[in-house]
């Protein structure tokens, strides 16, 4: 178990030293992020009261779709030197690949959610500094990452993985989506826990499900 | 010195693969002994690249088995794949890492010792002793072909697989390469290295083998072949019309 932990944290390790030096997800996510923020912000004329409702939307459409541009690059940066054969022959067990590629496309999206929120808040004149929201969004996160992981190390072995992904990877994320928006309202709308707690577990359940599903069935799925 | 009872042996029994309807092995059959360089031969497309992935576990063959040390070999069991050491086309380096770096990595993965002074002497046996730690992206081929060797050293492996190891490397790097796998097979490895390279081959082999319509079409030890005799038995193996028109 030490060791399993400690080639999973070595990956990570290199999957984030290697993103600051290239910073080429990093780039592409945050700028497709900050524009869609702005096409949203002059599509959809709010006014403060309507913009509440529509703040939990806009979010989490933003930080999915620019999720799915790092979800394509995790797995696909390991195939252009060949590395992911590599990894496959050095780690003990694959599932290991799995866990690493989770927490660093979970820590990629919390960093682009809290790039996201203040411009947000500055673009939409809202203040989005709610504990509840926060959490919110890292049980989405979570949720998304264990999802679009195990989809991203299916898809990229194929020739049509950009094509691919998205279409396999969003209806998985329904309950997601849903729960999230929903969630993210209520918070927004001042509702008190016991009014949106139904789907707050029900991303707790989906995250807790297809994360322990994603290690069990990653060996298969990346293999011939 | 091993002994030979100590000597790894691998075995592939009736190995066959098929890409749709392509059958690129058929029922192939080898044996490979440690302390013996193998240099698999054969035309382009004959399925060289693919054997080796299939015997390193990175590709399920459809029918056939594995044998290491008499023993079947179940890439399921966690440390199956980590008994080789493999060089293929592309280099399984990170571009934005230093060689150091990803040297380290590597080691860090096997769960292996990479002290510094090990470090050093592993570079300076592949020659990139006196290399400044830049990230790999501005190596040339050459240098990253020697890294490359680095890495699937790194780890001592029971098996060298070598897919063109000559690949990118100059008179000096293919002379150095040659070095290296006369000592790992001094150590008692099982090295199977595909090549076009003849000349170079000739200098390290043990054993020819001939791959053709997906199986191993000869076995040709070397033993006072010159560099046009080996052409010849090739030629005969794989285009025996020309050579008989010729």
């Amino acid at each position: 178990m030490k060791n399993w932990l400690k080639t999973a944290l070595t990956l990570v390790w290199k999957d984030l030293v290697q993103e600051w030096r290239s910073r080429d997800m990093l780039t592409a996510m945050l700028s497709f992020a900050v524009l869609t923020l702005f096409i949203f912000n002059y599509a959809m004329e709010l006014n403060p009261a309507s913009r509440s409702e529509a703040a939990a939307g806009i979010i989490w459409v933003v930080i999915v779709f620019a999720g799915t541009l790092g979800l394509n690059r995790s797995f696909t940066a390991e195939q252009d030197q060949g590395c992911f054969d590599a990894l496959v022959m050095a780690v003990p067990e694959l599932s290991v690949i799995y866990v690493a590629k989770l927490i660093t496309n979970l820590l990629v999206m919390l960093f682009l959610t809290v790039l996201v929120i203040p411009i947000y808040s500055l673009l939409y004149n809202q203040s989005l500094f709610m504990p509840m929201l926060w959490l919110v969004l890292l049980l989405g996160a979570w949720g998304y990452s264990a999802t679009g992981t195990l989809i991203a190390g299916m898809t990229v072995q194929t020739r049509m993985r950009d094509l691919l992904l998205p279409i396999l990877l969003f209806p998985l994320l329904m309950p997601v989506n849903m729960a999230v928006v929903k969630a993210a309202g209520a918070v927004l709308a001042g509702s008190a826990l016991s009014g949106y707690a139904s789907w707050v577990n029900l991303l707790l359940v989906y995250d807790i499900i297809m994360t322990v599903l994603s290690i069990l069935v990653f060996e298969y799925v990346i293999q011939e | 010195m091993k002994t030979e009872t100590d000597l790894t042996q691998l075995e592939a029994r009736a190995i066959s693969k098929r890409y749709g309807t392509q059958r690129v092995l058929d029922h192939l059959d080898l044996a490979l002994n440690g302390g013996e360089v193998t240099c698999l031969l054969g035309p382009n497309g004959a399925g060289k690249t693919t054997l080796l992935r299939v015997l390193s576990g990175l590709q399920r063959s459809q029918t056939g088995e594995l044998l290491l040390d008499g023993a079947r070999l179940d890439f399921h069991q966690p440390d199956a794949r980590r008994q080789f050491g493999l060089v293929m086309h592309q280099p399984f380096l990170y571009e934005h890492l230093t060689g150091p770096e990803n040297l380290r990595f590597y080691a860090r993965l096997y769960q292996a010792e990479l002290p510094e002074a090990q470090l050093r002497q592993l570079l300076t046996r592949v020659g990139l002793g006196k290399t400044r730690p830049v990230p790999v992206r501005s190596y040339s081929r050459g240098m990253k072909q020697r890294l490359t060797i680095a890495r699937a050293l790194l780890h001592n492996p029971r098996i060298l697989l070598l897919d063109e190891p000559y690949t990118g490397l100059d008179q000096q790097g293919c002379q150095l390469l040659n070095s290296l796998i006369g000592e790992e097979q001094a150590n008692g490895r099982v090295i199977l290295a595909t090549t076009h390279e003849l000349n170079h081959a000739r200098q390290i082999a043990s054993l020819f083998a001939v791959l053709t319509r997906g199986k191993i079409a000869a076995l040709i030890p070397n033993v006072g072949l010159s560099l046009d005799d080996i052409q010849l038995r090739y030629q005969q193996i794989t285009q025996p019309e020309s050579v008989a028109a010729a």
